[in-house]
C-alpha cells in the first residue's frame, strides 16, 4: 500500500513544495512590512550555492542551511538599502537582485579547480524517523518519511503565524506594512523593522534554496531554482499574504511539480514540457479566477503600503 | 557624534547632476566587481581591459555589440513604454519567445523563394502580432478584473519557455531540423535573413533605432501617449478626465508585447537564422526592465543604455582566453543595475552634513527649516512619480 502511486506522489508533494514553503514564508514576512522583495529567485540561487559549498567542505546539515540563509540574508540587505533607505523602485531593485544572484552563483559555482558543478553533495540529508515508522500504512511514508527540514518548515509556518497575529512584535510588523506614518507616529521604528523583515526574508529564501539543492535535487546545477522564486512570490499573493494558506498552496504546486513522476508512473504520455508548463499555468489560472471572482472584495488585500517607500518628509 | 546626514529634495537636478551620477554609479559598480574579482584571484584590471577590447575597441567588436544591443533596445523599449503607464509588464521575456516561434514558423512555412523584403516583413509583423497576443493573456485580466500583471507575466513567461523547449527538445515539430539526430531548430530559408549592414551587424539595429524614435514621438506628441502619461502619473485624474484606463492598458500591453515579439523576430531572422531556445532564452526581456528603468523611461534614453549593457553582456566569451568564467559578466550586469538605481536617490536628493546641535536635537526647528526647502509640491509630486519608476 505504501508504495501506491498516491502515497508516494503525496510525499514527494511534500518534499517538493517544502523549498517554495520556506521562500514564501520569508516573503511574507518581508513583504507585511510593506517591502516588496522580487529578488527571491536570485536570493535563492546564492543561497543554494552559499550551502552546497558549506555542505561539501563541512557534511553538516544545520550549518550548510545556516550559511545558506545567511548568504541569502546579505543579499536581502542589499535590496533593504536600495528599497528602504535609498527609497528606489523596489520592482527593479527586485529584478536587479536577480540578475546578480544568477550571475554570482553560477560564477561561484563554476569556480576554482574543482567546481561545486561536478562535486557530489556532500550532506547525507535522511528521514528524522526510524525505519519502523516507515512500514505504517499511508501516513508512514506521507507523516514520517520525511527529513528534519519538512518539520521544521511546518514548525516555522505556525511560528510565522503566531508571531504575525499574536505578538506585539506582529502588530507592529504589519502596521509598519499598512501605514507606516500612523506606525512612526506611534513611535515604531519603521526603517528598522523593514531592515529586519526585509533580512528575514532574505534568510527564508536562502534556507528554500539550500533544501533544494541538498536534498532535493543534490547536485549543484547553474540557475537550478528554474522558477521556483518565482512561484514563490506567487504564492505569496495567492495565500493572501497569510502563512497557513501558502503551507496549503506551496504543497500543491509540489504536487503539481512531482506529477510528470507520478504520469510516467501511470504511463501517460505527455510531453515532459508540458509537465513543466503545469505549475505555472496553474498559477496564473488561479491569479486570475481569484481576482475574478465576486467575493474578491472579500479577500484579504495586499499590505496597504507595499512597495512604497516611506519618507518621514512626506509624512 | 559626527553630525547628522540631512536628505533634502533638488529643486531641478542641474544637468551634471543628471548625467554625472550615472557614471559616477558606473565606476562605483565596476570597483565593486574588481573587488569580488580580486577575492576570486582574477587581475581586475586585465578582465576589464579584455571586456574593453571585446566589445569596443575596433569594428568588429562594434559591430558585435549593436548586433547584441538590438533585442535589448527594444526590450527596453517594451518595458519603458509600459511602465510609463505603471502596467508592470514583466513578461518581455515571453512575448519575445512567441514572437522568434512565429517569425521562424512563418520563414518555414511560407515558399523559399518569397522576395526577402515580403519575407522579411511578414517574419516581423508576425512576431509582432504573436508578442501582442501573448501579452494579451495578461492584458485582458488587468483591464477587466485588475489581476495583478506581474504574476501573471511572470508565469506566462515560463509557460513560452517550455513551450519552445518542447517545439525544440521535446518533439519532432514543424520547427526542428528532422536531418538531426541532437534536437535542433530548422534553419530558416537564405531569403528570411536580414540583410546585414556592416560586418555581422544587420538591418535590424536600425529597425530597433527606428522603433524607439517612434516610440518616443507616440508618448510625446499624440493624443494617446499624453492619455498613456496621464494614467502614469494619476490614474484617478485619468478616470476622472474621462480617459478609459482598461482600453488603454490592453493597448499599452499590445505594443510592449508588439516591440518584445519584434526583438524575437529580428533575433531568428539576423542571428540565429532557426528557432535556438539556448540562443534566446538568455534574460533579454528581464534586461530590457532594468534598461528602462536606468534610462528613466525614456524611450530615446534606453539607446545608450542598452547598448552599454550589450557591451558588458558580448565581452563574456572573451573571458575564458583569460581564464576567468564568462558568467562574471552577468555579475557585472547586476551590479550596474543595482548601482545606477541607487543612484537616483542622489539625483534627486542633496545630502548633505549638520552637526549635532548641543543641548539635545530640536526637531522642531530643523522640521520646519526642511519644509523651506522643498521647493513646491508639483516637483516633490514629480520627485515621488521619478522614484515610483
Amino acid at each position: 500500500m505504501n508504495d501506491s502511486v498516491l502515497v508516494l506522489s503525496i510525499a514527494s508533494a511534500v518534499v517538493a513544495g517544502t523549498p517554495i514553503l520556506l521562500a514564501a514564508l520569508g516573503e511574507i514576512i518581508t513583504e507585511r512590512a510593506g517591502v516588496m522583495n522580487l529578488g527571491v529567485e536570485g536570493m535563492m540561487l546564492v543561497g543554494a550555492v552559499a550551502a552546497f559549498w558549506c555542505g561539501t567542505h563541512t557534511g553538516s546539515l544545520p550549518l550548510a542551511l545556516i550559511v545558506g540563509g545567511l548568504a541569502a540574508a546579505a543579499l536581502s540587505l542589499v535590496h533593504a538599502v536600495l528599497a528602504i533607505t535609498l527609497r528606489v523602485n523596489q520592482t527593479v531593485s527586485g529584478l536587479s537582485l536577480v540578475i546578480v544572484g544568477s550571475g554570482l552563483s553560477a560564477f561561484l559555482g563554476n569556480q576554482g579547480d574543482s567546481p561545486l558543478l561536478e562535486a557530489p553533495n556532500g550532506v547525507d540529508v535522511g528521514p528524522l524517523f526510524p525505519e519502523a515508522f516507515a512500514d505504517i500504512p499511508i501516513a508512514g511514508p506521507i507523516v514520517f518519511g520525511h527529513d528534519v527540514v519538512v518539520y521544521l518548515t511546518l514548525i516555522l509556518v505556525g511560528l510565522t503565524g503566531w508571531v504575525l497575529y499574536r505578538t506585539s512584535a506582529g502588530l507592529s510588523l504589519r502596521a509598519v506594512g499598512e501605514d507606516p506614518a500612523a506606525a512612526d507616529a506611534a513611535g515604531l521604528g519603521v526603517v528598522r523593522i523593514r531592515y529586519l523583515a526585509t533580512v528575514i526574508g532574505g534568510f527564508g529564501a536562502g534556507l528554500g534554496g539550500a533544501y533544494l539543492v541538498l536534498a532535493v535535487l543534490g547536485t549543484w546545477q547553474t540557475g537550478m531554482t528554474a522558477g521556483a522564486g518565482w512561484i514563490a512570490v506567487a504564492l505569496v499573493i495567492l495565500a493572501g499574504w497569510r502563512p497557513w494558506l501558502a503551507l496549503i498552496g506551496a504543497y500543491a504546486f509540489g504536487a503539481l511539480r512531482g506529477l510528470g513522476f507520478t504520469l510516467q508512473i501511470a504511463r501517460v504520455d505527455i510531453p515532459s514540457d508540458f509537465l513543466a508548463m503545469i505549475p505555472f499555468v496553474a498559477a496564473y489560472l488561479v491569479v486570475v479566477l481569484v481576482s475574478a471572482s465576486p467575493a474578491r472584495s472579500r479577500r484579504v488585500a495586499a499590505p496597504a503600503a507595499l512597495g512604497e517607500p516611506y519618507n518621514r518628509e512626506h509624512r | 557624534m559626527i553630525g547628522r546626514v540631512i536628505v533634502t529634495p533638488r529643486a531641478k537636478p542641474s544637468p551634471l547632476v543628471r548625467a554625472g551620477v550615472p557614471l559616477l554609479s558606473l565606476l562605483v559598480a565596476l570597483a565593486s566587481g574588481a573587488v569580488i574579482l580580486v577575492l576570486t584571484g582574477a587581475d581586475p584590471i586585465e578582465v576589464y581591459r579584455t571586456m574593453f577590447d571585446a566589445s569596443l575597441n575596433g569594428t568588429a567588436p562594434i559591430e558585435r555589440t549593436l548586433t547584441y544591443a538590438t533585442p535589448l533596445i527594444l526590450t527596453g523599449l517594451a518595458a519603458a513604454i509600459a511602465f510609463r503607464m505603471r502596467v508592470y509588464n514583466i513578461g518581455a521575456e515571453g512575448q519575445l519567445f512567441i514572437g522568434a516561434i512565429a517569425a521562424s514558423g512563418l520563414a518555414l512555412k511560407l515558399p523559399s523563394t518569397t522576395p526577402k523584403f515580403v519575407m522579411v516583413a511578414v517574419m516581423l509583423l508576425g512576431g509582432a502580432v504573436a508578442g501582442a497576443l501573448w501579452a494579451g493573456f495578461a492584458a485582458l485580466p488587468k483591464a477587466f478584473f485588475g489581476t495583478d500583471e506581474i504574476v501573471t507575466t511572470l508565469m506566462l513567461n515560463f509557460v513560452a519557455l517550455a513551450f519552445m523547449n518542447y517545439l525544440i527538445f521535446g518533439s519532432y515539430s514543424f520547427w526542428r531540423d528532422p536531418s538531426r539526430p541532437v534536437p535542433q531548430g530548422n534553419a530558416i530559408p537564405d531569403s528570411a535573413v536580414l540583410p546585414t549592414i556592416s560586418g555581422r551587424l544587420h538591418v535590424g539595429f536600425l529597425i530597433a533605432v527606428a522603433l524607439a524614435v517612434s516610440v518616443w514621438l507616440l508618448v510625446r506628441g499624440t493624443t494617446f501617449g499624453f492619455r498613456l502619461r496621464t494614467i502614469g502619473d494619476s490614474p484617478r485624474a485619468a478616470r476622472y478626465a474621462g480617459i478609459g484606463v482598461p482600453v488603454a492598458t490592453i493597448a499599452v500591453f499590445a505594443i510592449s508585447g508588439a516591440l518584445a515579439g519584434v526583438a524575437g523576430a529580428i533575433e531568428v531572422s539576423g542571428v540565429t537564422n532557426r528557432l535556438d531556445p539556448k540562443a534566446l532564452a538568455i534574460e533579454l526581456g528581464y534586461t530590457g526592465i532594468v534598461i528602462a528603468t536606468v534610462a528613466r523611461m525614456h524611450p530615446l534614453g534606453v539607446l545608450p543604455v542598452a547598448v552599454l549593457l550589450a557591451a558588458v553582456a558580448t565581452s563574456g566569451s572573451s573571458m575564458q582566453a583569460i581564464g576567468v568564467q564568462s558568467e562574471v559578466v552577468v555579475l557585472l550586469q547586476g551590479l550596474i543595475f543595482l548601482s545606477v538605481t541607487a543612484g537616483e536617490f542622489f539625483v534627486t536628493n542633496r545630502l548633505g552634513l549638520r552637526p549635532v546641535p548641543r543641548g539635545g536635537p530640536s526637531e522642531p526647528v530643523e522640521a520646519l527649516a526642511d519644509a523651506g526647502d522643498v521647493p513646491d509640491a508639483a516637483d516633490s509630486l514629480r520627485a515621488s512619480v521619478g522614484g515610483a519608476l
